[in-house]
């Protein structure tokens, strides 16, 4: 049996979207206003810029002091729980909670928008398609525009997408708190130390400072390739152009590895790089993990039992 | 398209990790240990790489590379796919912390499929590297997609349209992909084909 759908004029559908196009529109623009107005680009040119991984290590908030193994424990931990979540309003205190540790960090929340503005496209998709494609279960209140009877609106489906979007925004919120309080060698030696192999950590050091060469070696080759006239289209030329930019950029990094990796050899690298001294876990550090860890038990169960209606 | 936190069902998200560990195992077994820098810098490349946005009619695509990445670098690319990735996480939140397994075998299963068609089919002229390099591009971004799909579904019904636009959105990234990938390969076979050959496993050949 399929509920019987709650009839409204068709105008609204259309006015409904329009209105929150243009909510996302303005958000998103506003956002970025506020995340790049400092910087000044030019009109045309894409943006090469990345973002600093650990920027803010000289806080001084119980997150910075902190120790390392204990915070991912604590935050990871608390994230896989939070993802597990079902319900609108449990998702909505999590993502106050997160919100909340931004404030006890004192962190900027420039770079935490820019998380959320980089998922905006993805989520927005859930927001937009999941009314319309969720099937009409017994109970569920649908919404029937006009006379597009083939395409009602399921409260239960959006229900679903945003509860989706809180959790993301939740952990995303997570990530500044997680990363920018402590150096970034520190906490790959805290995922070392874990258990996580110490090749993907110096794996992903290196990465990490060499995209910053490759995107400055990508910037002056575009800037060569717009110097004579290049056209950026998709076209068969500029298409031409696209392939043998990325494969000069190929060429250039495979022979760079080879200088990079003699270079390091003549320093006397040997499979390691040298780590910080490790911090001893104190008992409050534990304590902290433990609380955030029944932090998430406690959310999952207030989900589970109380509002396990929907 | 990345997946984000919150998505996928918490025991898809935790098999697909474990999952994608035991890949990652065998991929760094299969790469030399003193290659092992030497993937990481390669793994920056392809970072930048997937930077650049191509336009396309009114909006813009940016590459995927899995095919590419899996001619270049085989049984290795399922590690530098998996460093990129986190990179990528760290840095813009593309795609969450808690879907990294996910993402993985999303991008690293189509390259290793890529990397064993390329090995397995390219043969020694230019021209046909350049077929097969394409095919590469076009397949690894499709398996990307048909993954992407499959992973969305084990959400429930809920989530087939989701899935379907899903799909539908990798078609342009699927035909840039196909001609970027062929022009990249046919100017790497004539520049340093040494390149195609795999250069960082621990046996010339994938098998």
């Amino acid at each position: 049996m399929t509920p019987q759908p709650i009839i409204l004029p068709g105008w609204s559908l259309a006015g409904g979207l329009l209105l929150l196009l243009l909510m996302g529109g303005a958000s998103s623009w506003g956002i970025r206003r506020l995340v790049r107005g400092a910087r000044q680009r030019r009109k045309g040119e894409p943006d090469w810029s990345l973002p600093q991984l650990d920027g803010a290590t000289a806080g001084d908030s119980p997150i910075h002091r902190w120790e390392v193994r204990c915070k991912l424990v604590g935050m990871l931990g608390f994230a896989f729980l939070v993802v597990s979540l079902q319900d609108l309003r449990t998702a909505a205190v999590a993502g106050a909670i997160t919100l909340s540790l931004l404030f006890v960090t004192r962190l900027p929340f420039d770079r935490s928008l820019a998380r959320l503005l980089a998922m905006s496209g993805f989520l927005g998709m859930f927001l937009l398609v999941m009314p319309f494609s969720a099937p009409a279960h017994p109970g569920d209140t649908l919404i029937q525009f006009g006379n597009l009877e083939s395409l009602p609106w399921n409260l239960r489906g959006l229900h679903k997408a945003a509860t989706i979007c809180l959790k993301a925004c939740a952990v995303a919120l997570l990530m500044e708190p997680l990363l920018a309080t402590a150096p970034l060698t520190r906490t790959l030696q805290g995922l070392r130390r874990l258990g996580v192999p110490a090749a993907i950590g110096q794996m992903l050091l290196l990465a990490h400072r060499y995209s910053y060469v490759f995107k400055h070696e990508a910037w002056r080759m575009a800037s060569g390739m717009r110097l004579r006239g290049f056209q950026p289209g998709s076209n068969r030329r500029a298409l031409g152009a696209f392939g043998n930019f990325l494969g000069m950029l190929f060429v250039r990094s495979f022979e760079r590895t080879e200088r990079v990796y003699d270079a390091m050899q003549a320093r006397g690298y040997r499979d390691r790089f040298p780590e910080p001294e490790p911090q001893p876990a104190t008992a409050k550090d534990l304590l902290l993990a433990g609380f955030f860890l029944l932090l998430g038990v406690a959310l999952l169960l207030a989900d589970r039992c109380y509002f396990s209606t929907f | 398209m990345h997946i984000s936190d919150g998505v996928l069902p918490t025991t898809v998200a935790l098999g697909s990790y474990a999952l994608s560990a035991v890949i990652a195992a065998w991929s760094l077994k299969r790469t030399r240990p003193e290659a092992l820098p030497k993937v990481a810098v390669v793994t920056a490349t392809f970072f930048v790489a997937s930077l650049i946005h191509i336009p396309f009619g009114p909006t813009s695509v940016h590459l995927l590379l899995p095919g590419l990445v899996g001619a270049l670098l085989g049984a290795s690319g399922f590690i530098a796919i998996l460093v990129g990735l986190l990179l990528q996480s760290l840095l813009f939140q593309f795609g969450g912390l808690t879907a990294l397994g996910a993402n993985a075998l999303m991008m690293g299963l189509p390259a290793l499929a890529c990397g064993f068609f390329f090995h397995r089919f390219k043969g020694k002229t230019a021209k046909r590297q350049m077929l097969v390099g394409g095919l590469c591009g076009g397949l690894g971004t499709m398996l990307a997609a048909l993954l992407l799909a499959c992973l969305l579904t084990t959400g429930g019904e809920d989530f087939f349209g989701v899935a379907k636009l899903a799909l539908a959105a990798h078609v342009p990234v699927i035909i840039i992909e196909t001609i970027v990938t062929a022009l990249t390969v046919s100017f790497l076979s004539r520049v340093k084909p040494e390149l195609l050959q795999a250069p960082f496993q621990t046996r010339r050949k994938m098998p």
